[in-house]
């Protein structure tokens, strides 16, 4: 479904903890360490002098384990094991040397599953709409396949296919991005489908993310005093305050897309086959499978306007269960669409 | 001996040998790592060692070490162990950091950390950014091996109507359009090529063996609806007025779409493309009283039939 969907900007009262990203558990297993082993030593093979600082950051590790590592390796080689067999590790001043290991200079081979797992999100992400590093992801991707070939990924170069999605590319999605780097307060103009109205407002932009084939951003919302999360392509424009923000912390990419708010009215709506796909779109808090391929949800929600559009667009699919005032805003809403019907006589125009 | 220290040279060792060790040698050769204790429980110890070169992607070899297949040694074959050079420029690697991150697992992350050493320095920008997508479909994985062995598939399915049914499909591609990832293939008890969502797959996908191969020029995109609005051919041109309000948002969202006038009091006429007027109707009414169709006027009657209905439901 293309056509227009609400995106039920999060509440919270509190600002979440801090996600808790990629801790590796320890101690760690010797095979984990010798995979790491295996990538960190080319690289540091072939550039000389590299900084420990800069490795660490590169290879995802802490100094200390990096050291540790350097150390048992400094004590491996070759038989007989002699002084001229030994790898040769050199630290100074913050900076590493490896010698006679020519064996390791070049990395160990990508696994099939880590080169599917590349292969599938690369494809996944060069397909989102308006994503900068997407001609530089599809080279990269290219290279990939040509250079692993058919031992590694199958047929499936040729068979992956990426659908354009429809034109809704946000515009926005670069300044959004590099205010949320750059922790820049921003002016942002909003269609807030919840209100089903264009709104200004000035956001602290912390994350941004793609998911379900739309970007959002996880934000504080200066408006409303709380975390939001708004869908990037419904940001008509933004504009640079200037003024930089303290992150909180507020989490993005594998967060629910509705946060659950104390306030929340508890909808239950049932759905006929033709309707069912909005059980695929909004996140439920029930689904029950009824006779006939009808499905009965419970939807969590914050404000009704977005549901009063929705229900006016389902019709007769979808009935509402409850909250019983549910129909009403529904029928107030159809009459005021039909008085603008009515006050208008069609003027085809040019 | 540390452990990571017996494997380090247990790599070395079976990279430079040129013939293939048998297990005595290596144990020779090893001393430390295996020549305290005796030879059941080193050989233990080594056929652990091995399994977890295994699980790492190090491709051991065995080989008989006689014409006679007395002995079996173990090598490890160069050409099948060192990556390939690729030549990335840093752009490129960046955006390969940037996809593969993901909040909950960095597996995907270090593959992309074995392609580094090829690269030019200076990459360092950008490396902390944050993922921008969560965690791929379960069985998304599951769906690429099959694609890529040309498998067929066996699973359970619901499908948008929530109609379930089971499935043997020969596995031909796999397509991801609006977030979802959809798996393309030959319905063999249908006979016809269909897709598949795989968030609408119950369980997991079950290898069944060899499938038939896709026909010529196939191309899993062509099998994806891609919703009313995606369609090639629009069938008919509408005009639609919307508020000021959700003008600017309409527009966006139709391919094709363009201002006709915008009047004083900011509503926005628009011309528009459309494939077929019953999903017009149900768009156009998504947005209430800020949306009213000008033309085609049987669309145009089919709205306010609707209104009317609900009005007298």
């Amino acid at each position: 479904m293309s056509a227009p969907r609400s995106s039920n900007a999060s509440r919270r009262s509190l600002p979440p903890e801090r996600a808790t990203r990629s801790k590796r558990k320890a101690p760690e297993r010797a095979s984990e360490r010798l995979r790491r082993l295996l990538t960190v030593v080319p690289y540091l093979v072939r550039n000389e002098g590299t900084r420990v600082a800069d490795a660490a950051e590169l290879f995802g590790m802490s100094e200390t384990d990096l050291l540790a590592d350097l150390d048992l390796l400094f004590v491996s080689g070759l038989p007989p094991y002699g002084p001229g067999d030994l790898i040769d590790v050199d630290i100074q001043d913050g900076r590493i040397w490896i010698g006679m290991a020519d064996y390791f200079g070049r990395p160990l081979r990508l696994t099939r599953s880590e080169a599917l797992a590349i292969y599938l999100r690369g494809t996944a992400l060069a397909g989102a709409p308006g994503l900068e590093e997407a001609p530089a992801l599809s080279s990269a991707l290219a290279k990939l396949a040509e250079a692993l070939g058919p031992e590694a990924l199958g047929e499936l170069p040729e068979r992956l296919d990426p659908v354009g999605a429809d034109d809704r590319t946000p515009g926005t999605l670069s300044e959004l991005r590099r205010a949320a780097a750059e922790h820049e307060r921003l002016r942002i103009e909003y269609y807030a489908a919840s209100g089903a109205e264009t709104t200004q407002r000035e956001i602290d932009p912390e994350e941004v993310f793609f998911a379900v084939g739309n970007w959002y951003v996880t934000a504080w919302d200066h408006r409303s005093e709380a975390e939001r999360l708004f869908r990037a392509d419904r940001i008509h424009a933004t504009e640079a305050t200037g003024q930089r923000f303290e992150p909180r912390g507020l989490q993005g990419a594998g967060r629910p897309l509705y946060t659950p708010g104390v306030d929340d009215v508890r909808v239950t709506l049932r759905l006929r086959p033709d309707a069912r796909w909005v059980a695929e779109y909004y996140e439920t808090a029930r689904e029950t499978e009824l006779e006939g391929g009808e499905l009965e949800i419970e939807l969590p929600a914050g404000r009704l306007e977005w549901l009063d559009r929705l229900l006016l667009r389902l019709w007769p699919d979808a009935e509402v269960r409850e909250p019983p005032e549910l129909r009403d805003r529904v029928r107030e809403l159809a009459a005021r669409t039909r008085d603008r019907y009515r006050d208008s006589r069609p003027r085809p125009s040019g | 001996m540390h452990p990571l220290e017996r494997l380090v040279n247990l790599v070395a060792l079976l990279l430079e040998s040129r013939t293939p060790l048998t297990f005595d040698q290596i144990r020779e050769k090893l001393a430390e790592g295996y020549g305290h204790q005796d030879v059941s429980s080193a050989k233990r110890m080594f056929e652990r060692d091995k399994d977890i070169l295994r699980d790492i992607g190090v491709p051991i070899e065995v080989l008989s070490t006689d014409a006679w297949d007395v002995e079996q040694g173990y090598m490890i074959d160069k050409a099948r162990y060192y990556l390939p050079e690729i030549a990335f420029t840093p752009e490129e690697i960046t955006a390969l950091f940037v996809a593969v991150r993901s909040a909950g697992d960095v597996s995907a992350e270090d593959a992309v950390r074995k392609l580094l050493s090829g690269v030019d320095r200076g990459i360092l920008a950008g490396l902390g950014a944050p993922a921008l997508m969560s965690e791929a479909d379960p069985n998304l994985s599951a769906a690429a091996e099959a694609v890529a062995e040309n498998r067929r598939v066996r699973f359970a399915y619901r499908n948008s109507r929530g109609e379930r049914s089971d499935r043997a499909v020969d596995t031909f591609g796999l397509a991801v359009r609006g977030g979802h990832w959809y798996l393309v293939g030959l319905d063999a008890d249908r006979g016809e090529i269909r897709s598949f969502r795989l968030s609408r797959v119950s369980g997991s996908l079950n290898v069944e063996g060899e499938g038939t191969p896709p026909p010529e020029g196939f191309r899993a995109a062509d099998h994806v609806w891609g919703g009313p609005l995606a369609s090639e051919e629009p069938s008919i041109s509408a005009t639609v007025a919307f508020s000021p309000e959700v003008a600017w948002w309409a527009l966006r969202g139709v391919r094709g779409a363009e201002t006709v006038r915008t009047r004083e009091d900011g509503w926005v006429d628009v011309r528009m493309p459309w494939p077929a007027g019953e999903q017009l109707v149900s768009w156009v009414l998504s947005f209430g009283p800020d949306a009213e169709v000008l033309e085609p006027a049987d669309v145009r009657a089919e709205v306010v039939e609707r209104i009317e209905a609900i009005l007298a439901s």
